[in-house]
């Protein structure tokens, strides 16, 4: 009788054992997939282009700065990370105005045809957005915008307004009725309670939904790639392959490049990780 | 609050910007596509009525019907590998074992990087002569494995697809945010009636997390459907179109200054969009009748 408890007590412990080895294998399997080819691209970027055809797994024997140097000479990336930037920059401050003037009569009021405004901003978000290269195309072209970053920063602020509104409103909605009746009171309008209460309140919605914004305007490609063409208008991402044509490739280099591309969404991502995380959550669940 | 006389005027004015911007960049350009998708055009010309000709144009071309199949497998893979490895790691990882912040970063971060710098990054790996992945078979002696990954009619279509389906932080996320927002006393009972952790998982966290999962399809699905750069870098659907998708579809037809056409295909794209979401919403609402 006690051996039979005694079997049944070693055979839960080991299947407890398996099910916590299973669980780390998986754990650790996806963290080595995304890792490692990361980790392997950062290595094979500080190599020569001779070390990396003998063999793709050696260390660099010396770390070749020069590629670094060379994607921002030859490439003319500094030029392309400051169009990035100002684009980004822009489009996210004109997305964040629009959409937090928009989120709050959405959120503090009720009013006829805000189901509707819901329903066609949860719509635009399901909307393939790919699908629409001819109309913006000849939009762009029609208003004579191409080939310049405006038409970048005024569509990529377009673009991102819906997840915008959903993730603000859903900040200021979260705001108690009481703050705002108070001022209401106190003889304050529409506009004042809107800049002076609302809007400060909701700093950690503006973030969120910047940090958002941000990263979907800096990594950006179909777009940038379609409606641009002079190399003074390039944006980083359009930048990751200029090492590649037809001809030969200068592999190193170009893996210098896509680091460089790289590097700011990840240390962006680190330092704002709970806004992107929650901005994720609470724009595109609710979408 | 309700709308007192006053406001009326700020809230229109404030709703204005917004809905000026979704009109001129959503609802116009979607129009535009439905409209022109019915003229002959080549991007300067006047447009020539031709009434539905674009579409029996594509719908006899079978690039479109192969772009169409790779973008349903694609969906397809999306929802059935990449949501589920997702959900299994949002389980794990919601009982917070050791490091899982540090985890759910790592397994979030290729969803920060542009898709532009990921397709680059596979392609170093899929390179047939320096690739990572052939160094790798001859490392472990199977040489005779390697191959020219993205040239090779029989690997290329995998090769393109594969990689982002084990990208799984974005949906772990947004399921992790659902199993977060179950009730605790679900599992306080459930553990008094003596219920395991698998079992708890099944019977309880899976079902009251389903319009996460709804979300979480949904998207894999749309972004299924939307997906452009990967192919276009890796492949440019080739070899013989066998790896092309849609959006590629369109965007070569746009190449080509056949502007009607591309209107035509990317309105089968939006209409496959939403008869997609139609379809994943409606498969949950029957599994919820038929348990309740």
């Amino acid at each position: 009788m006690e051996h039979a408890v005694e079997r049944q007590d070693g055979r839960t412990r080991l299947k407890h054992i398996l099910a916590g080895a299973v669980k780390w294998i998986l754990i650790l399997f996806f963290a080595f997939y995304t890792l490692f080819p990361l980790l392997w691209l950062l290595m094979t970027s500080l190599k020569t282009n001779a070390e990396y055809f003998a063999n793709p797994f050696s260390f660099p024997m010396q770390p070749q700065w020069t590629n670094y140097t060379s994607a921002f000479t030859k490439a003319n990336l500094g030029q392309m990370i400051f169009n990035s930037v100002t684009v980004a920059v822009i489009a996210t401050a004109l997305n964040l105005l629009v959409a937090a003037m928009a989120a709050y009569p959405l959120s503090r009021f009720r009013f006829r045809g805000r189901e509707a405004i819901f329903l066609l901003f949860s719509a635009g978000i399901m909307v393939p957005l790919n699908a629409l290269m001819v109309p913006y195309f000849t939009i762009f072209s029609r208003i004579g915008l191409l080939d310049s970053l405006n038409s970048l920063r005024l569509l990529y602020a377009a673009i991102g307004l819906p997840i915008s509104t959903f993730i603000v409103r859903g900040f200021m909605e979260a705001l108690p009725k009481e703050i705002e009746e108070a001022a209401y009171i106190d003889g304050c309008g529409f506009f004042g309670r809107f800049f002076r209460i609302i809007l400060p309140l909701t700093k950690t919605g503006l973030v969120t939904a910047g940090t958002f914004q941000f990263l979907t305007c800096w990594n950006e490609f179909v777009y940038a790639n379609l409606l641009t063409s002079s190399p003074g208008v390039k944006t980083i991402q359009i930048g990751v392959r200029f090492f590649t044509n037809q001809f030969t490739t200068d592999f190193v280099s170009m893996y210098a490049a896509i680091i460089i591309a790289i590097v700011p969404s990840v240390v962006g991502y680190i330092l704002f990780q709970k806004q992107v995380i929650s901005g994720l959550t609470s724009g595109a669940v609710k979408g | 609050m309700k709308v007192k006389k006053q406001d009326r005027a700020g809230i229109f004015l404030f709703l204005l910007p917004a809905l000026v911007l979704f009109t001129l960049f959503f609802i116009v350009p979607v129009g535009f596509v439905a409209s022109m998708s019915l003229f002959k055009w080549n991007g300067i010309t006047t447009p020539e009525w031709s009434g539905f000709a674009n579409y029996t144009r594509i719908l006899s071309d079978k690039v479109f019907w192969t772009s169409m199949r790779n973008n349903v497998l694609w969906a397809l893979c999306a929802c059935l590998i990449q949501v589920p490895l997702a959900l299994l790691m949002a389980l794990i990882l919601s009982k917070k074992p050791r490091g899982w912040k540090i985890f759910r970063t790592v397994y979030f971060l290729p969803q920060v990087i542009s898709g532009i710098a990921i397709a680059s990054l596979w392609q170093a790996i899929y390179n047939s002569e320096y690739g990572l992945l052939n160094g790798l078979l001859k490392l472990v002696g199977r040489g005779d494995l390697a191959t020219n990954w993205l040239g090779n009619p029989k690997t290329a279509l995998t090769c393109v697809l594969v990689y982002s389906l084990f990208y799984i932080g974005y949906h772990m996320v947004i399921l992790m945010a659902g199993i977060t927002d179950v009730d605790e006393c679900y599992y306080e009972a459930a553990t008094i009636d003596g219920a395991n952790h698998i079992q708890i998982d099944l019977m309880i966290t899976i079902p009251l997390i389903r319009s996460s999962l709804i979300t979480s399809m949904t998207l894999a699905a749309i972004f299924g459907l939307r997906t452009f750069e990967q192919v276009w870098l890796l492949t440019n659907g080739g070899p013989a179109n066998r790896t092309s998708v849609l959006v590629l579809y369109l965007y070569s037809q746009m190449q080509n200054n056949d502007y009607g056409t591309a209107n035509a295909s990317s309105m089968m794209l939006i209409l496959t969009g939403a008869l997609v979401i139609a379809l994943i919403r409606g498969l949950f609402s029957i599994g919820r009748k038929s348990s309740d």
